[in-house]
């Protein structure tokens, strides 16, 4: 892990405009997520790690406040230049996959390896996440945990500097939970990817460098985890 | 409640609702359009036949005794008998060097007419002991400017005389009046007149002579029977062969016309239901995939099967009723339209676009109909739909290799391309429906575009390669050859070549035909022959070469023998060989080299017309002579002929044409709008992900746009191949007697009618496809699909 920044962020908020009523999602939080690390984001429903996740993965834009990756102003991209970061340096990762139902696995992690600028090759993606044999079956012929597995082969196909993840082990039991959490974990030893995930469960936050305790769209406490613990040591 | 959520559906699937509304809409018009104009038209005929007592028989003679209207009125079955006198005369217009002809018709002085009865716009009927006075049809006076008062000044029977128009009308036995021998009325240049009788037998020198018969027949007597009699009556007198109100050629025209519209009632409107049906069954289907959970939620409330069956049928017949509507409203007033149009060459005393119930009833039972059989597919589906299985979600859908991925080398193929090629097959009805809608929206205007080509073709053959004249030349009566050499003296005449034409009466096995032989000099330039191929064809050197029509009435081939009955004058008979056939477009005629028809007629056959090549720049010259020359009757410009065959092909094509480009678009951008909105409901998910990806906009699109070009493409062969069908059919279904239309489609016709509809598909699918824009990818990816 070395001391740059991916992520810089000065009193970032947003507010969404539902109908009448405006939700103050996130309410000026300030982050610094340096490149190689490891963060957990933690807290309660509603209470902005969703929020800020989308905003330095360049879906959202934020109300106020700065924001840079290395050294690009996030905020002052338009639409086009926002995907084309994506695109370069963001891979994400769902609670509920998002695979193509109609592509099988090879061919999901084509989808990102077809527009990438230096992508790995699909098999040796699939390879890293020890669905080499799967390569040919479609997500409906692949089970939950299997198909998790794509899904992070395709975020780290395109070798980006970044993979957020949403709930990754949401839907899945403790076992092939762990087994995705691996291989994110690897990505991040091996590659030097960053990587942010948010989670419900507390347990995962045994194996980051650092948590984000999230609360009310601010961010509560920071913790410096300075022993992480391999995820399959997790207790779930 | 289930209501509430039925205006709310509909609300919200407006888009999709009114792009099915808009097809159906389509059928319904263009049925209340052909069904209504249609039966106007027959409606208004019958009245005007009955109320002014058009005759069922007429014949022609060249000069009969009136004492002949006894006799043929002795003849058990027939009801009324006239006796007329029909003269043609030509006209000399002030300030105009264009010939103007008339066919002056005696009537009674005393206004005791009984058949083909003159109906007065203005002014009243000549008086007795008044000879200059006429009555001028409605028409003509109007595109001339004449009115009650004006003279016009006539060159009748070889004397000039000059006549007082007294009044303004028309008859049921010219709603379609043509000068012999043309396809289109010219108003400029054709009148009919109304005469007073003993004014017209002083004036062609016919006293107590006439030269023409209408009779009507008692109810369920044989007309063929009747018209065997009245020929052997009038045979003597130079009869030309009694025929009923189906050879009668103003009839002819209007029924012709009705037949057309008829054709068009059959063919168009089923091409829309058929779109419409699909359409209804795909939305509805994909509505009813959407709301699966709704349904089952419903249905655990203790709704029925069937209350929920008839909740989506309501949605089906909504649209149907909006569509009835707006298709009633929208034929409405393209019948008033078309009304306007035929009233410009059918002549009735009214002509008024009415729709009856019956046809409303009639499109709103297509129109519910169609939406209705659309809808019995997701009905069902709804009604077998188990609550407790309805509540979970629907299992993923199962997708497969196609079998052209398998077998071809795909490895050019991106992620994205497999998209959509397994899309396509994983829906294969409804890409089937996509690729048939398309295609049909294609036949329909290339059916359509295609009679343009048509036109123009029969234009071509029938004014260019069989017409080489510049003029043609009729006479007062039968001429010698000595009128060639005469015309030939006229300065700027360059050719002059002989018609002769004898009216016989054609028989083989028990079929009979009345049609005329025509020949010309054997070393003719100026006319020819012409087939459907467009090859000229000489005169076989013996027997006869008749019209394929012709033929085929008769039920004759080449090599058989038809007996021949030389009409109008001398009664020779005679067996002749079919020697050849030509595939003509207009009419039914027989032709023959100036030898055979001589063995006919026994004599030199008399010059009927005469066919001349000028110079151009003599033009004037010649037209004015000839207008004071005593022999002609009549002068007829080809090219002033051809202009008003194009001028009518433009006012009557061109109307169509604008609607149908429209109603052709109507089917391409209801089909392809349904296609992308259910396209993008289904990959909503899929494109939100591949934004997240790093996927532009643009690229999303493509996606999108991908599938739905694939379709329109495929669609386009197939639409090219069942627009070839379709024309070939309509083509087929609109051939009369009086001519057929050529199936001549130019090669342009496929680009032009490809272009129109991959250009509304475009412009439609590219709508939807902005709508990538606005995909929420955070809100998308938080669901689970």
């Amino acid at each position: 892990m070395s001391t740059e920044l991916a992520f810089h962020g000065i009193g970032l908020s947003k507010i969404y405009q539902t109908g009448e009523t405006q939700v103050h999602a996130l309410r000026g939080a300030d982050i610094e997520i340096p490149s190689g690390e490891l963060l957990v984001l933690l807290g309660p429903s509603g209470s902005g790690k969703s929020t800020l996740l989308n905003i330095i993965g360049g879906l959202d834009r934020p109300t106020s406040g700065e924001l840079y990756y290395r050294n690009i102003d996030l905020v002052a991209l338009d639409e086009r230049q926002l995907t084309r970061f994506r695109r370069a340096n963001i891979g994400f990762i769902f609670q509920f996959y998002n695979l193509i139902p109609s592509l099988t696995a090879k061919e999901n992690v084509h989808l990102v390896t077809d527009i990438a600028e230096n992508p790995m090759d699909a098999m040796e993606a699939l390879e890293l996440v020890g669905l080499k044999d799967r390569a040919d079956h479609y997500p409906a012929q692949l089970s939950g945990g299997e198909q998790q597995r794509v899904a992070v082969a395709r975020a780290v196909a395109k070798q980006p500097g970044v993979l957020l993840c949403d709930e990754p082990t949401g839907a899945l039991d403790s076992e092939t939970g762990k087994r995705v959490l691996e291989t994110l974990a690897m990505a991040n030893r091996e590659l030097g990817t960053t990587v942010v995930i948010i989670t419900h469960n507390v347990g995962i936050a045994a194996m980051a460098h650092r948590v984000l305790n999230f609360l009310d769209g601010r961010i509560a406490r920071v913790e410096t985890n300075d022993t992480p613990i391999e995820p399959r040591e997790i207790s779930w | 409640m289930l209501d509430l959520k039925l205006l709310r559906d509909l609300w919200r699937m407006r888009g999709q609702a009114l792009a099915i509304a808009l097809v159906l809409a389509a059928a319904t018009s263009t049925f209340i359009l052909s069904m209504g104009v249609s039966r106007s038209l027959a409606e208004t005929r019958d009245a005007y036949y009955a109320r002014n007592h058009f005759a069922d028989v007429f014949v022609e003679m060249t000069r009969a005794p009136r004492s002949v209207v006894d006799r043929v009125a002795a003849i058990d079955g027939v009801q009324h008998v006239e006796g007329r006198i029909q003269q043609y005369a030509s006209l000399d217009m002030p300030g105009r060097i264009i010939p103007v002809r008339a066919l002056i018709n005696s009537i009674d002085d005393q206004g005791h007419n009984r058949l083909n009865l003159v109906t007065l716009r203005k002014g009243r009927l000549p008086q007795e002991g008044a000879p200059q006075e006429v009555v001028a049809d409605e028409s003509f006076a109007e595109a001339n400017g004449l009115g009650i008062g004006d003279e016009v000044s006539a060159l009748i029977y070889g004397s000039r005389q000059s006549l007082r128009i007294v009044g303004i009308g028309l008859s049921p036995d010219f709603i379609y009046a043509l000068p012999p021998g043309a396809l289109v009325p010219d108003n400029t240049r054709f009148g009919i007149f109304w005469m007073g009788e003993e004014a017209l037998e002083a004036a062609t020198d016919r006293k107590e002579a006439i030269n023409a018969l209408s009779l009507t027949l008692q109810r369920g007597v044989s007309e063929a029977e009747v018209i065997r009699k009245v020929d052997q009556i009038v045979a003597p007198f130079g009869g030309t062969g009694a025929y009923g109100r189906e050879d009668h050629i103003s009839n002819a025209f209007v029924a012709n016309e009705l037949m057309q519209l008829d054709a068009m009632t059959q063919v168009i409107p089923p091409v829309f239901l058929i779109v419409a049906t699909f359409l209804v069954y795909i939305v509805l289907g994909r509505l009813i995939r959407t709301e699966r959970t709704q349904i089952g939620l419903i249905k655990a409330f203790g709704y029925s099967d069937w209350a929920i069956a008839a909740h989506y049928l309501k949605f089906a017949l909504s649209v149907a009723a909006l569509a009835t509507v707006a298709g009633a409203l929208a034929g409405i007033w393209m019948g008033q339209a078309m009304t306007r149009l035929y009233l410009e060459f059918f002549r009735f005393p009214f002509l008024e676009y009415r729709v009856s119930g019956s046809v409303f009833l009639g499109a709103a039972a297509l129109s519910f109909g169609a939406a209705g059989l659309g809808a019995l597919g997701g009905m069902r589906a709804a009604a077998r739909l188990q609550p407790a299985v309805a509540m979970a979600p629907p299992p993923p859908p199962i997708y497969r290799s196609g079998m052209l991925e398998r077998f071809g080398t795909w490895a050019g193929f991106t992620a994205t391309g497999h998209m959509i090629a397994r899309h396509i097959a994983r829906w294969p009805l409804r890409s089937a429906i996509t690729v048939l809608g398309v295609s049909l929206s294609l036949a329909l205007l290339f059916a359509t575009l295609q009679f343009l080509d048509s036109s123009r073709t029969m234009l071509d053959s029938y004014f260019f390669r069989a017409q080489r004249q510049d003029i043609t030349v009729t006479f007062t009566e039968p001429r010698n050859e000595d009128v060639l050499f005469e015309l030939e003296q006229l300065p700027g005449v360059l050719r002059a070549e002989p018609v002769r034409g004898a009216p016989v009466k054609l028989s083989f096995t028990n079929r009979t035909e009345r049609t005329a032989i025509e020949s010309t000099s054997e070393d003719a330039v100026l006319s020819a022959r012409i087939d459907a191929n467009g090859n000229a064809l000489g005169l076989p050197p013996a027997g006869l070469m008749l019209s394929s029509r012709l033929a085929d009435k008769l039920g004759v081939s080449t090599g058989d023998k038809v007996h021949v009955e030389l009409l109008g004058g001398k009664q020779t008979e005679l067996d002749m060989t079919v020697a050849g056939i030509v595939d003509e477009f207009v009419g039914e005629r027989a032709y023959a080299t100036q030898g055979v028809l001589e063995r006919l007629t026994r004599d030199a056959s008399p010059v009927g017309a005469a066919l001349l090549r000028t110079d151009p720049a003599q033009r004037d010259r010649i037209l004015t002579e000839l207008k004071d020359m005593p022999l002609v009757l009549g002068v007829t410009e080809r090219e002033a002929s051809m202009e008003r065959f194009e001028e009518l092909i433009d006012d009557n094509i061109n109307t169509m044409l604008f609607f149908y480009i429209a109603f052709a678009s109507a089917i391409a951008v209801g089909v392809v709008y349904n296609s992308a909105r259910i396209l993008f409901s289904e990959r909503a998910h899929e494109l939100a992900t591949l934004r997240v990806l790093g996927y532009f906009r643009s690229e999303v699109g493509i996606v999108l746009l991908g599938e739905l070009a694939l379709l329109v493409v495929a669609a386009v062969p197939l639409g090219c191949i069942l627009g070839y069908w379709l024309a070939q059919f309509m083509t087929a279904m609109f051939a009369s007697d009086l001519f057929r239309l050529p199936f001549a489609p130019a090669r342009s016709t496929y680009g032009v009618a490809s272009l129109v509809v991959m250009a509304a598909a475009s412009i439609t699918a590219v709508g939807v496809a902005l709508r990538v824009a606005k995909l929420d990818m955070v809100r998308v990816l938080k669901a689970q699909e």
